[in-house]
């Protein structure tokens, strides 16, 4: 039973930071369609951002993790401009859209090793790493903090979306962007705060992710299993980017944990089939109509 | 667009020819290695260490061959650490660069692949870290073209699990190793066998994938098998990682590694949680042979060797002992002369065995964490 | 420059342009993006070392010619593919690609766990039995297997199911044969790409058909242009000697390699060649084509003028 709980924790833990992760996958996806692989870069340059906020700089917290986020911000919007504006104009088929992130992807992490150089580097400690135990359990204090700033973003931005007028125009956009555009709303406007909001959040998961882990050029790589929490939940849902991610971490955790660690990456592109196959909108993916 | 690439194309080839010539008296070396990718903290500090000890050489004078005077030049070539690089390089150093001999790379992986290609240009490879038997043995057969200078996986694993069974008493052991790389499959089968033969229990062998973060899950179930000691056969930065997340969750076993461990960056990692913790190392850092060489490394680049600089020196030494043993700048001589020679190196005495090109004998060194300092505990051999 | 070192790359290119040729016909000529082709390569590679690797060596293979490696690597990869196109051939667009990248993970991560293969250790000691001349005759028959499949009724067919999916059904088209078809064809080039690439190498690690390398895979056929079986000729070529050519660049090149990659999905969309071929008849055409545009345009030019003298 402890074993259970102590693997529940650490299945959520891990699952909270693929939330933060997976919600810049869908955000993008739910009004382009294309699933932005730069986004791991991004993320990448956030951790990146805080780290030397906070050891250069010298800046109290609360400004370094503003900072980075303002700082992924703008580049998500140069990304968004630089590499697919251009095919948005041209109204290119969605595979040139994951090529070009991909090449934006690889560009990102090895300007970083050009730059800044291959090593890791470790955050300073912000918090105490202290535990939180309740008895045999233990909880980290860095997870809970974690898990609670994102909560607060996550609906932040839910509620961004719901009740301002920008919001509404990015919900309209995500059903129909011509019909949007006819209607007159200037959709470049959409799909820049769309990627800037991304890019934001890119900011907060990459300091958080710096923070419980640490920061190197290839931190990139593991948003591949953010965005199968987000296919998981259904690309372009955002409450189901979330659930997407908290399952697959726990799911996960109990793989490792009660059958073989050997199989903990194969059940998760194991779910990712099965989810495409069996449900291809995932738990609560809009359902597009197929224009096939 | 079309004519800005081939424009580039042309710049390259040209860049590319230019480095072709040189003078007669100059013997060229080639290096390969990783300078970016994930293994670019070895690559660059394996190449720096080779540049140093080549320009001291040159500024003492060089390195008498054969009753004349050459100056050594290395020829250092990115690999990205992919074998398809690695055999793409070699093919440049060998046959365009024109290299008598190469030193690296730091992994097995990429060492293996290179052998036929060094066997039919007749150049002689000394690998640095590269630790898979197979870097220099295959199927009972001694490959000609390829030495190293280090210990191998089998000899390290059964170190580690000898010191472990005999030295630190431990009965039970958990392994947690790195399922996607080679260099930590091969550790944990050589410790789970030779564990196992002492008449340990290995009581949770669990796996992660390349580039995974957290290890909760499985450091959970290892807890929960209540080993003495913990294996972690992989490289620093998962080490701190999986140390410090072992901790968290309240595990107070003996941790153990083998050489992907030691780096200043564990310790500013890893901190507290790898405390008293115990790994296999190619050399002792406190040992008065190595000082010197730091000193140099430290002033000359401003911060410290990482392990593969100590291995990269001795690959050097053995280098120049077989150039002047061979008393010709020429790959197959010196691979002839590179068989058998015995040199005292800063990592030990490395005396190359005509039958398996690799330093028998040589001592492994083992070191505890003390203080966030390494402190050298014994030379271990295993039996 | 050196022979070997340039043989060497064009080996390389070679080996690429099989498997590329093979994606070309999924992705130019049917319309399905696959990020999984790696692991048809993976398979390819691995049953085929198998077949030809010595009884003797470790891990022990079956002793046997080269040319069954390469039948027995390329039917292996043709089989899984005819599975997984049974569960995701019917997804859409993205989906499907998206799936692909799953299953091509799956077999790598599979390929880790395999003892009897090496596991992540690696196969060493694979045959060198990928000779200059074995890799052109191979892609001399991938180039004319394929153009004359292009060109027959059923590439007619292929190329009908990219334009219009619906369409082609309702005109009478068996679709998901035709995917499948279309599937299990550039699965099998992967796959002896595959069986050539562990017999050049002569080592095969699981970590070589990474994610990454299909990706590669998927770069070359849109540099090379969609449609066409000259782009994925020049774009293999092209593609598989830039990382050499940008290494004076040190640290830098892969940073050239991604801006470079953006720069030709935004500056060229079609890829060197999109939908033209190096043929003569192929160039005649767009020669006609471009004549046939300016002279449109004198046209309009000289009536706009007359206009304006009116």
């Amino acid at each position: 039973m402890v074993q259970f709980l102590q693997q529940l924790i650490n299945g959520l833990s891990i699952g909270s930071v693929y939330a933060l992760m997976a919600v810049g996958y869908s955000l993008v996806y739910s009004i382009m369609n294309f699933s932005n692989f730069a986004h791991g870069g991004v993320i990448m340059l956030g951790a990146y951002f805080g780290f030397f906020s906070l050891t250069l700089l010298k800046l109290p917290f609360a400004a370094a993790f503003l900072l980075a986020s303002v700082g992924t911000f703008f580049v998500a919007i140069i990304v968004e401009r630089v590499a697919y504006k251009p095919l948005r104009e041209r109204r290119a088929p969605f595979l040139y859209f994951i090529i070009s992130a991909m090449g934006a992807s690889i560009l990102l992490e090895n300007l970083v090793i050009a730059t800044i150089g291959p090593t890791f580097r470790t955050y300073p400690e912000v918090f105490s790493k202290a535990l939180i135990e309740l008895g045999p359990l233990a909880v980290g204090r860095l997870d809970l903090i974690i898990f609670l700033i994102s909560a607060v973003s996550l609906t932040l931005l839910i509620l961004f979306i719901d009740k301002t007028k920008l919001g509404k125009a990015i919900q309209a956009a995500s059903y129909n962007v011509k019909a949007c555009a006819l209607m007159g709303v200037n959709t470049d406007r959409v799909i820049l705060t769309v990627f800037g909001l991304g890019g934001f959040l890119a900011g907060i998961a990459g300091v958080f992710f710096g923070m419980k882990y640490t920061v190197y050029p290839q931190i990139g790589n593991i948003t591949t299993k953010s965005f199968i929490a987000a296919v998981f939940g259904g690309l372009g849902s955002l409450p189901g980017a979330v659930l997407g991610s908290v399952l697959l971490g726990v799911i996960e955790t109990f793989v490792a944990g009660y059958l073989s660690s050997q199989f903990r990456d194969l059940i998760a592109f194991v779910i990712l089939i099965a989810v495409l196959v069996l449900r291809p909108t995932g738990i609560m993916g809009k359902v597009t109509e197929d224009k096939a | 667009m079309k004519k800005l690439l081939f424009a580039a194309l042309a710049v390259a080839l040209v860049l590319a020819g230019c480095g072709g010539g040189g003078k007669s008296d100059v013997v060229k070396v080639g290096w390969l290695g990783a300078l970016t990718g994930d293994q670019a903290v070895w690559g660059e500090n394996e190449l720096n260490t080779v540049k140093m000890l080549f320009e001291e050489y040159n500024a003492a004078g060089g390195i008498e061959v054969g009753g004349k005077k050459y100056q050594l030049e290395v020829i250092g070539y990115d690999n990205k650490g992919d074998p398809q690089e690695s055999v793409n390089v070699t093919k440049r150093l060998t046959g365009q660069d024109k290299v008598v001999a190469i030193i690296g790379p730091n992994s097995s992986g990429n060492a293996i692949p290179m052998a036929p290609i060094l066997e039919k240009a007749k150049v002689p490879d000394i690998a640095t870290v590269a630790t898979n038997p197979k870097v220099t043995v295959q199927d009972g057969k001694v490959k000609p073209y390829n030495f190293r200078v280090c210990f191998i996986d089998p000899y390290q694993g059964a170190v580690a699990a000898g010191f472990a069974y005999d030295r630190l008493n431990a009965r039970t052991a958990a392994i947690l190793y790195d399922v996607g790389d080679d260099y930590s499959q091969g550790l944990r089968e050589f410790f789970k066998v030779n564990f196992e033969k002492k008449g340990g229990t290995i009581v949770a062998d669990e796996s992660f994938n390349s580039g995974d973060v957290d290890f909760r899950p499985q450091l959970s179930k290892i807890k929960a098998a209540n080993p003495d000691v913990i294996f972690m056969p992989y490289f620093f930065k998962e080490v701190a990682l999986s140390a410090n997340q072992a901790r968290d969750l309240g595990i107070k076993a003996t941790l153990l590694g083998g050489d992907g461990w030691p780096s200043d960056q564990l310790i500013s990692m890893g901190g507290k949680a790898v405390e008293g913790s115990y790994f296999v190392n190619h050399l002792d850092y406190a040992d008065p042979a190595v000082q010197d060489f730091k000193t140099r490394y430290k002033a000359k680049y401003g911060k410290e060797t990482e392990l593969n600089g100590f291995l990269a020196h001795d690959a050097v030494l053995l280098f120049v002992e077989g150039l002047k043993k061979a008393g010709k700048p020429n790959g197959e001589a010196i691979a002839k002369a590179l068989e058998g020679i015995d040199i005292q190196g800063i990592t030990g005495r490395i005396h190359i065995s005509p039958e398996t090109h690799n330093p028998e004998g040589k001592d492994a060194a083992i070191e505890k964490i003390v203080n966030g300092q390494y402190v050298f505990q014994e030379k271990y051999a295993a039996q | 420059m050196d022979w070997t070192y340039i043989q060497g790359i064009l080996m390389l290119a070679g080996i690429n342009m099989i498997a590329v040729l093979g994606l070309s016909l999924l992705t130019g000529f049917t319309g399905l993006f696959s990020f999984g082709h790696a692991g048809f390569m993976a398979i390819g590679a691995y049953v085929g070392a198998w077949i030809s690797a010595s009884p003797a060596s470790t891990p022990a293979g079956l002793g046997l010619p080269f040319i069954l490696a390469i039948v027995g690597g390329g039917a292996a990869a043709g089989a899984v593919s005819y599975l997984i196109g049974r569960i995701s051939l019917n997804l859409k667009g993205d989906y499907f690609c998206i799936a692909t990248l799953g299953f091509g993970e799956a077999i790598r991560l599979i390929f880790n766990n395999v003892n009897r293969f090496g596991g992540a250790r690696g196969w060493p000691g694979v045959p060198g039995k990928s000779t200059f001349v074995a890799i052109l005759v191979a892609d001399v028959v991938a180039v004319l297997f394929l153009a004359n499949l292009v060109k027959s009724r059923h590439g007619r067919n292929m190329i009908a199911v990219r334009e219009e999916e619906l369409a082609a059904q309702i005109a009478g088209i068996d679709v998901f044969k035709y995917k499948m078809i279309s599937l299990i064809i550039s699965a099998v080039y992967a796959g002896v790409a595959g069986v050539f690439f562990a017999h050049y190498m002569t080592f095969i690690q699981p970590k070589m058909f990474s994610l990454t390398k299909s990706t590669e895979l998927t770069i070359i056929v849109i540099f090379g242009g969609l449609g066409s079986i000259s782009g994925s000729v020049l774009g293999a070529l092209v593609l598989t000697a830039l990382p050499e050519v940008l290494r004076a660049f040190e640290i830098w090149r892969l940073v050239f390699y991604g801006a470079a990659v953006i720069l030709i999905m935004v500056s060229r969309p079609k890829g060197l060649m999109g939908g033209m071929e190096l043929t003569p008849s192929g160039i005649r055409k767009v020669v006609a084509e471009r004549n046939a545009l300016r002279e449109a345009k004198a046209k309009l030019l000289a009536e706009a003028q007359s206009g304006e003298e009116d």
